[in-house]
């Protein structure tokens, strides 16, 4: 059991090294969001998974266990909202892509309104 | 402003002393058998007064509709999601540590035959959640619903052929739940 | 049983997200800043979930909780100030 929880948090510890880079190396903002949800999902489905063997194997405490696995839906639920949120209000705001995108359906529509 | 009916109340209020008994960790002491009864008198009314006078934000359509396709959404949540979120997962994070960054990035369009406020809501989150693709915004245009989506590597601009490789499974199942 | 791991990987989430603080500084735009924010957030509440494992006491699970809820306003307060609605 000790050796599933390492292994589910060294997936989510990857996947969270893989969103820093993408963050950091990726050419423009838009394309920053998207490492960022890779944070969001799997780096947190695996420690909150792990969190919860542990909590319900070795702690024996229910109440951390079901706490857990709120807060695992509480991230799924919220992160889409934010995202969604934030990239339309940038988009709105003026924010646009340093180098031109080969396809822009969404500011060519919104040129024509 | 319209009025929310009381089904509507009730399942808000259900939704929020749920969230109220995790919080205090009572669910534990009440499958133990002793469950402090002050908390639980209190998580009741209040509960109850939040949901009141916010259900007309967050219930529009039927309350209890989901309890019918309740084995079809566990599939979906439990098998058919996480496939999914797996996969563009290891896609985005390989595109991310490749040296030469193979990225293409772009907006494209997409029709989709969603009628349900919640389903296209579902539908739009789940593409969100999947990395590679946001949704950015949603228009309906004589009857047809359209997503404009953000995508990391546009393979074709073709409406068609992008709806199919980015929500073609995913929707196939939000529609069966849905519809 | 204590695993004393859990200590290190908590320690690893601190440093990508201290790696992060570089990106929230240099950041050309404000969407940038905003979601690198709440990545910061999400990755230091991941590092307090795990100490809270270590240290067994559930004070640190709600306080990460506390932390993403805040989070999550903050950025969408945010999303919609940039559209001009607030």
């Amino acid at each position: 059991m000790r050796i599933v929880i390492d292994i589910l948090i060294v997936i989510s510890i990857f996947f969270a090294f893989a969103g820093v880079v993408g963050m950091l190396r990726m050419p423009d903002s838009f394309c920053r969001m998207q490492s960022s949800t890779n944070i969001a999902t799997l780096g947190v489905l695996g420690v909150i998974i792990a969190g919860v063997l542990y909590a319900a194997f070795y702690l024996h405490d229910g109440a951390m266990a079901v706490k857990l696995v709120f807060m695992g839906i509480f991230y799924i639920i919220t992160n889409p909202i934010a995202g969604h949120a934030i990239c339309r209000g940038g988009y709105k705001h003026g924010v646009r892509p340093t180098k031109k995108y080969e396809v822009d359906k969404y500011g060519e529509d919104m040129v024509e309104e | 402003m319209k009025k929310a009916s009381s089904s509507a109340v009730l399942s808000t209020a259900i939704v929020c002393y749920i969230f109220w008994l995790v919080i205090t960790g009572q669910i534990v002491s009440i499958f133990q058998g002793a469950p402090s009864v002050q908390v639980l008198i209190a998580g009741l009314v209040v509960s109850f007064l939040v949901a009141l006078f916010s259900a007309r934000f967050f219930i529009h359509e039927k309350p209890f509709y989901l309890l019918g396709k309740l084995p079809s959404y566990l599939y979906y949540c439990f098998v058919i999601f996480p496939i999914e979120l797996w996969k563009a997962n290891v896609d985005v994070a390989k595109r991310a540590l490749n040296p030469s960054l193979p990225v293409n990035p772009g907006i494209v369009k997409i029709p989709s035959n969603m009628k349900s406020e919640y389903g296209r809501a579902m539908l739009a989150n789940s593409i969100t959640l999947t990395p590679g693709t946001i949704t950015m915004d949603i228009t309906e245009e004589e009857g047809q619903t359209y997503y404009y989506i953000h995508w990391i590597d546009v393979a074709s601009s073709d409406p068609e052929e992008a709806g199919e490789a980015i929500k073609g499974t995913l929707e196939k199942w939000t529609g069966r739940i849905w519809e | 049983m204590i695993m004393p791991e859990l200590l290190f990987f908590a320690v690893c989430f601190i440093v990508l997200a201290l790696c992060l603080l570089f990106r929230l500084i240099q950041g050309p735009s404000v969407v940038d800043r905003a979601v690198t924010a709440d990545s910061i957030d999400i990755l230091s509440d991941m590092a307090l979930i795990l100490f809270a494992l270590y240290s067994g006491r559930s004070v640190f699970l709600d306080i990460a909780f506390i932390t993403a809820i805040l989070g999550f306003i903050g950025s969408t307060i945010v999303a919609r100030y940039l559209e001009g609605r607030l």
